[in-house]
């Protein structure tokens, strides 16, 4: 046993002194990860992170300040239709910070929302505003959106973050924290060799990942002002739909439940909550089987919650299917006018923080 | 348990420490028994799911000690008919359709690894190797034994007891190599398994693409790319295994036998079958080619004939090899494939030997050029053969439809010629290393540079881990 033991000890040892030179020579070599005061997802490529999972499960450490927020939850067309910068603008008197990752569903929005509190103390909670974007594609049930052969079943995005550097572990009742989450910070540090190494072999093989995956083109905003939909596109748009929400022909009731405990959780905490109906083209409103099913459980939900202090609603701005560059997204040109409805909805409902503690001045 | 899990490892570091802790023969078994116990219980979630296997084996043991007191080749017949019998309904070929399923779900892994041991048993109790009655318990260690459970490799019992007998013998460099081993099979597995899973995933569902409608030649170049990565993947991921129980069994005193030997430097498809799952071919070759040669022989007098009855008795032996691997009908395709390599194989030996004579063919068969091409076209046929283990009935028959013979030809072209030219740079490359080794092998005998050796490779997995954010399976234990 002793032989044994003396090999662990050695290999252990070994493995200390390499990572610690790695990690000397990382942070060396390629500064700490930056991504600014304010948080954007949307950013996540041109950082270390990445990906907009992995930027908000490590970067959301910053968040626990005292600092009055709004923090943008919810899915890409949250994140393509509000972008931080613009909607910080709107709103000098808070941070605004931009959390959304694409292909959320509420479940994983939930998680976001309870990731960011997990860090933050209770005197920073009191400081959020959640603004959550809803639309019918948020309500897609976890069997359909995360039980697929690249994952570990029921995985969402946010759990392979916890789970990916073993700051998290998996057991019975869901993921348990490994790392206290108040160490985040130090976690990040610790992994910085991990995450050049990742950033560095992804940026060298985007090419073949690009042929291999097949990922489409990447637009620009001048393009995507400039998209005029076919009836063809159009089709496959709400064949995917379909597809992706599992062929349903209701919403279950779950992504509901989720989104009532989620503002519970905040209002708890001394937060405020705005709930805003995501607008999506007309053609797609009437086309998708799963729309009507959503109004007509939606608005019920959200009567019931704006009844409750420090909750607003905010129903679907008017929009032009023009207003599109596909079945959800708004065009960037639109993007502008879109914070500014935003905006002035957020501060005409429960009174900000910021403005609160000025008027109690 | 997940051969590349957190929990697989903390299990075997008990086992190892406490078969440490108890080196003799009568601890180390109860070890074993624990060990097996634990492992077997993994998968399962009931007693229920366990029975069906409990009953399997518990029929084999008592067939074999049948089969051992009779020694009758009736017996035998009786012993070997009811074990596959019982083992086809466990483990639900298709062709039985619904009729004689168990209507629960239960644990069929390892039933295949089980039978061969037990048929092995057998045979060897009706020719009389057994001197003694089978103890239970070394029976179930040796026919569940953790290490080999899943697929292998298949040890003879002999060797078993063998080593259970023998005192546990540890000294520094024993661990050393051991534990190189381990961390050698976590790189393969974790690694290179894991780097050509993700591109088999991706370039698989390039080429099943229904919306896909690609050009004769991007087809052919996507089915060949598929084709490759599943066969590195397999093998990477199959030889990985085998170094990490291979390695843990020298920490607790099992010597278990070598089952690859580097198959893709193969230079011919009977010679890669004996670098392939090795143990498993000999226990073909042991229990099923060799009597069949035998019976065959005795029928035919004629000297002329004899070569070929050789290519009869390769053709059997690879399809049942082949149908073995599953229980649908692809399988069926795959055992075909795989006879027909064989027995192709081994006419065009014996036609070449005949025509050229012995000298001359290995003097051709000796040049570096024909070396790379035969390799090229070793690897060619095979990877594209084991494509049956990945498509389904429907999916194979669509892309042979979309391919046809014109495509199918190039595809097996293309990749002989390219892998041809790879091995032959390949090994101009390790003929530099190997002129350069001296040097490097003096740098890397010391302990800390070997230990730091080992230490970036374990880095090397967990960084690989965290790219790909899921472990790969162990594929070789769904056949």
């Amino acid at each position: 046993m002793k032989l044994i033991l003396k090999q662990v000890a050695l290999l252990i040892g070994s493995m200390v002194l390499l990572y610690g030179a790695t990690l000397a020579l990382s942070l060396l070599l390629v500064p700490r990860a930056q991504v600014g005061q304010r948080l954007d997802a949307g950013l996540a490529t041109q950082s270390l992170f990445m990906t907009e999972p992995k930027y908000v499960f490590l970067a959301r450490g910053q968040l626990n300040t005292a600092a009055d927020k709004v923090l943008l939850v919810g899915a890409s067309n949250m994140q393509a239709g509000f972008r931080q910068t613009q909607m910080q603008a709107q709103l000098p008197q808070v941070e605004v910070h931009n959390l959304s990752v694409g292909g959320s569903n509420m479940t994983q929005v939930g998680q976001i929302v309870n990731i960011v509190r997990e860090v933050q103390t209770p005197e920073a909670r009191r400081h959020n505003t959640f603004v959550i974007g809803l639309w019918y594609g948020l309500f897609a049930d976890d069997a359909a959106r995360w039980y697929t052969d690249d994952r570990h079943p029921g995985d969402t995005d946010i759990d392979i973050e916890r789970y990916r550097y073993g700051f998290y572990r998996r057991t019975a009742h869901g993921p348990a924290p490994v790392l206290p989450p108040e160490h985040l910070d130090w976690g990040v540090t610790l992994i910085h060799p991990y995450l050049v190494l990742d950033r560095t072999a992804r940026d060298l093989t985007r090419s073949l990942r690009n042929f291999l995956a097949a990922k489409p083109e990447v637009i620009t905003d001048e393009q995507r002002n400039a998209t005029v939909l076919s009836d063809a596109d159009k089709k496959k748009y709400l064949a995917f739909w379909r597809t992706y929400m599992g062929s349903a022909q209701t919403l279950s009731d779950a992504p509901f439940l989720v989104l009532e405990r989620t503002v519970e959780r905040i209002l708890a905490d001394g937060g405020r909550v705005v709930l805003l109906d995501i607008p999506i083209p007309a053609w797609h409103a009437q086309g998708a089987v799963l729309q009507a099913d959503y109004s007509r459980r939606l608005w019920p939900l959200l009567d019931r919650l704006k009844a409750r202090p420090g909750v607003t609603v905010v129903p679907a701005f008017d929009s032009t299917d023009d207003d599109f560059s596909d079945e959800v997204h708004p065009k960037p040109r639109v993007t502008n006018l879109w914070a500014q409805r935003l905006a002035s909805a957020v501060t005409a409902g429960p009174v900000l923080p910021a403005t609160q503690s000025a008027s109690m001045n | 348990m997940a051969f590349t899990s957190l929990t697989f490892i903390a299990f075997i570091t008990a086992v190892v420490l406490l078969t440490t802790a108890m080196p003799s023969p009568g601890g180390r078994s109860s070890v074993l028994l624990v060990a097996n116990l634990v492992f077997i219980g993994s998968y399962a979630t009931s007693i229920e799911q366990v029975a069906p296997l409990a009953a399997f084996l518990l029929l084999c043991f008592l067939l074999i000690e049948a089969v051992r007191r009779s020694r009758s080749s009736a017996m035998l017949g009786v012993g070997l008919a009811v074990a596959i019998g019982t083992f086809i309904v466990l483990k639900k070929f298709s062709f039985l359709g619904d009729t004689l399923t168990l209507p629960f779900p239960y644990l069929i892994v390892g039933l295949s690894y089980i039978l061969f041991r037990v048929l092995h048993l057998m045979v060897d109790a009706q020719q009389g190797e057994l001197d003694r009655p089978l103890s239970p318990l070394q029976f179930f260690n040796y026919s569940c034994n953790f290490l080999a459970f899943s697929a292998g490799p298949i040890q003879r019992y002999q060797e078993h007891v063998s080593n259970s007998r023998q005192p546990l013998l540890l000294d520094e460099e024993t661990v050393y190599r051991a534990f190189a081993r381990v961390i050698k099979g976590f790189v393969k597995v974790g690694v290179v398994s894991a780097v050509f899973n993700y591109l088999f995933d991706n370039m698989s569902a390039r080429v099943l693409d229904p919306a896909s409608h690609p050009a004769l030649p991007l087809l052919c170049a996507r089915a060949v790319a598929a084709a490759l990565f599943y066969a590195v993947y397999l093998y990477a991921n199959f030889a990985g295994y085998m170094d990490i129980v291979i390695g843990v069994g020298r920490l607790i005193g099992q010597e278990l036998p070598e089952n690859f030997n580097r198959p893709f430097l193969a230079r011919n498809f009977l010679d890669f079958w004996s670098r392939w799952h090795m143990t498993l071919s000999d226990w073909f070759k042991t229990y099923l080619f060799n009597p069949l040669l035998k019976t065959l022989a005795a029928r035919v007098t004629s000297p002329k004939s004899v070569p070929y009855l050789a290519v009869i008795a390769f053709f059997v032996t690879f399809l049942v090899m082949g149908v073995w691997h599953g229980t649908t009908a692809v399988f069926v395709i795959y055992g075909l494939l795989m006879g027909a390599g064989a027995s192709v194989n081994k006419l065009w030996q014996v036609a070449i030997t005949q025509r050229l004579g012995k000298k001359r063919y290995k003097a051709i068969g000796d040049k570096p050029l024909v070396i790379g091409l035969a390799r090229g076209m070793t690897l060619a046929y095979f990877a594209l053969a084991l494509s049956c283990l990945w498509l389904d009935m429907p999916q194979l028959s669509g892309l042979v439809q979309r391919l046809g013979v014109a495509g199918l030809l190039a595809c097996y072209a293309g990749l002989s010629v390219t892998a041809g030219v790879a091995f032959v740079a390949w090994d101009a490359v390790v003929g530099l290393y190997q002129s350069m080794l001296p040097n490097v092998t003096s740098v890397s005998n010391g302990v800390i540079v070997r230990n730091l050796s080992l230490a970036l490779q374990i880095l090397l997995v967990l960084t690989v881990a965290s790219f790909f954010h899921k472990a790969p399976e162990f594929v070789y234990r769904a056949f």
